[in-house]
């Protein structure tokens, strides 16, 4: 094989090697550094083991001040929740069903005279309720009710309202210890209830009741009874709660969510959008340099031909004259991904630096990412050269011109 | 392989002719192996045509080649391949040498292919044709006379059922072509080869048990 090769390498073309090598480097350097920081940093808006961790949403419809006027509805019609049912994101979702009555509440310590204040309440299917349900009852003819109020009430009271009046600072536990006074009217009737506070939610921003106290109730004490609400707010399970596509369904559909975690979506997106422009430049400088080999290697066996041909027929096999080109292309390949690999590494150090001093509580990945996608693109260019090489020595076999 | 048979084979650009004057074209002939031919032929009657026929390089003929009643045009490329390698060997008049390797690399780059000589044998040869100091000579610094050498000590490094010398003495003189022809008939003999020379006047002084006009 040493002769053949010795035969065979005239004629290359340093040059043009050297051309192949660096824009082929320069090419894979962008795919895999594209591609290995879109998978560095992508879990920051995927916010870590998406598997284990469950998203809420809570969708509204938009209130503006035109619909306000004209009385266009808000709530979300028996349509609106399928639609929604029925997107790829959406694992499960809920009503908020409102109360269809009239609760006021009042608070007094030891007989002395309290406050007193009109409220609401709503429910939503157990499974939503993040607290835990074991007080989360209510059986008809309980004359108390379990409530669930939002984290955010007591921190206001704690960090707002008592600071400044100089009152005492309420802890959860105490808070579960107070007890209300409900009275409940419509349909004609009214009842006292007492109300306890079995925890505080921060995903459910609402005065939060069991489903099944809501409907019977709603059924007792409304004038129209029998008659469904149409819930005004949904709560929503979804898979990734930074799927772009959330984001631009709510966008389409003119619905809004209570907090910015849609926001990640969007960031997401962008990100995608940016590195596969990136990508998309790198594999064309790739495929350029491919180019450029090939045209290169077609170069060198014109040139050689007569060689080629004249090795052929003292008995050496197509195989075996197509193999030196193919050696050297394939080293070739190998050598840009070693270099590129290096150099990936180390831009990824450099930038893990700035990320992880930004992000703390970022995992630091590996560089298999990049590892992976060049050794497939390694993998995909050889068998093309190969194929490619083979084919060209089959027609010098075949002697067409 | 036993027999090569043409049947009816005539070049494609004979075929207008309205008589072709031949032992080999338009007939049936077979060549067989272990036997010594000789193929007379004048200069545009074929003569390269026919070794590049037999040797599957060339494919512009009418009628039909076959190795043991084989049609060669079936042949698929790994079969050409140990055709060449192990059952034909070619003499080309135009030598086919590699003008960048020494003479030894030339022979060489065939015999590590097939593994067929001993070194020992093939400087022996070289030493015959009185070509050993040229060894280590480029081949493109050599003559035609030398190179035509070098080619036939290529030749030999190979299993052959068949040997075709085309015009492989036209360069040299007569001791020269006489020790190449005593070289290549012991090669021949020792496989037991059939050897098919060709010529255009000036020929090997051999005893051809069958003498072909093309």
């Amino acid at each position: 094989m040493r002769l053949v090769w010795k035969l065979l390498r005239q004629h290359i073309s340093v040059p043009q090697f050297v051309g192949f090598l660096f824009a082929n480097l320069f090419g894979m350097v962008i795919v895999l550094v594209g591609y290995q920081f879109y998978s560095d940093v992508v879990p920051l808006f995927q916010q870590g083991d998406s598997f284990m961790r469950e998203d809420y949403l809570i969708v509204s419809k938009k209130i503006s001040t035109l619909g306000s006027v004209v009385g266009k509805t808000n709530t979300f019609s028996s349509g609106d929740i399928d639609e929604i049912k029925e997107q790829p994101f959406t694992s499960q979702i809920g009503a908020f069903t409102p109360s269809a009555f009239k609760v006021s509440a009042s608070m007094g310590l030891e007989g002395a005279e309290g406050f007193t204040t009109e409220m609401f309440f709503e429910s939503v299917p157990d499974h939503f309720v993040d607290v835990s349900l074991d007080d989360w009852n209510f059986n008809e003819g309980d004359k108390e009710i379990p409530i669930i109020i939002p984290r955010n009430y007591l921190n206001m009271y704690n960090f707002g309202f008592a600071q400044s009046r100089s009152l005492p600072k309420v802890s959860e536990g105490l808070m579960g210890m107070i007890h209300f006074d409900i009275s409940i009217r419509g349909n004609g009737k009214s009842d006292m209830y007492k109300g306890r506070i079995i925890g505080f939610s921060s995903r459910l921003n609402t005065i939060l009741v069991p489903e099944k106290f809501m409907k019977w109730a709603n059924s007792y004490y409304s004038a129209d009874a029998g008659v469904d609400n149409e819930p005004s707010r949904m709560i929503l399970e979804v898979k990734n709660p930074a799927d772009e596509n959330i984001a631009k369904f709510f966008q389409s559909k003119d619905y809004e969510t209570e907090d910015n975690k849609l926001d990640a979506g969007k960031t997401t997106w962008f990100l995608r959008m940016m590195v596969g422009i990136v990508m998309i430049v790198g594999l064309l400088i790739s495929a350029l340099s491919f180019y450029i080999l090939m045209l290169s290697i077609y170069l060198l066996v014109e040139k050689n031909a007569s060689k080629l041909e004249n090795l052929l027929l003292i008995g050496y096999s197509p195989v075996k004259v197509a193999l030196p080109y193919q050696a050297l292309t394939i080293l070739l390949n190998m050598a840009v991904l070693v270099v590129a690999l290096t150099v990936v590494s180390l831009v990824r150090n450099y930038y893990m630096d700035v990320v992880t001093m930004l992000y703390p509580q970022i995992e630091t990945g590996t560089l298999c990412p990049a590892f992976a996608l060049g050794i497939l693109l390694f993998v995909a260019v050889s068998l093309l050269n190969i194929v490619v090489i083979k084919g060209k020595v089959m027609q010098i076999w075949q002697r067409k011109d | 392989m036993e027999s090569i048979e043409l049947k009816n084979t005539l070049p494609q650009v004979f075929a207008s002719r309205d008589s072709v004057e031949s032992d080999v074209w338009h007939k049936e002939i077979a060549l067989q192996k272990g036997k010594l031919y000789l193929l007379e032929a004048n200069s545009g009657t074929g003569k390269s045509s026919f070794c590049s026929y037999i040797f599957g390089y060339r494919k512009d003929y009418q009628g039909i080649i076959c190795f043991d009643g084989k049609n060669i045009n079936n042949l698929t490329t790994s079969q050409w391949v140990d055709v060449r390698k192990n059952h034909i060997s070619m003499l080309w008049q135009e030598l086919r040498l590699f003008p960048e390797l020494t003479a030894f690399d030339n022979v060489l780059i065939k015999n590590n292919l097939t593994s067929f000589q001993k070194k020992k044998q093939i400087d022996e040869w070289f030493e015959m044709l009185g070509i050993a100091d040229k060894k280590d000579a480029k081949i493109g610094r050599m003559s035609f006379g030398q190179q035509q050498r070098v080619a036939m000590i290529r030749a030999l490094c190979q299993p052959f059922d068949f040997i075709f010398a085309d015009e492989p003495i036209s360069h040299l003189d007569d001791r020269n072509s006489e020790i190449m022809a005593s070289i290549m008939m012991a090669e021949a003999k020792r496989q037991g080869a059939g050897v098919i020379v060709t010529s255009i006047g000036k020929h090997m002084v051999l005893d051809y048990e069958r003498v072909l006009k093309l």
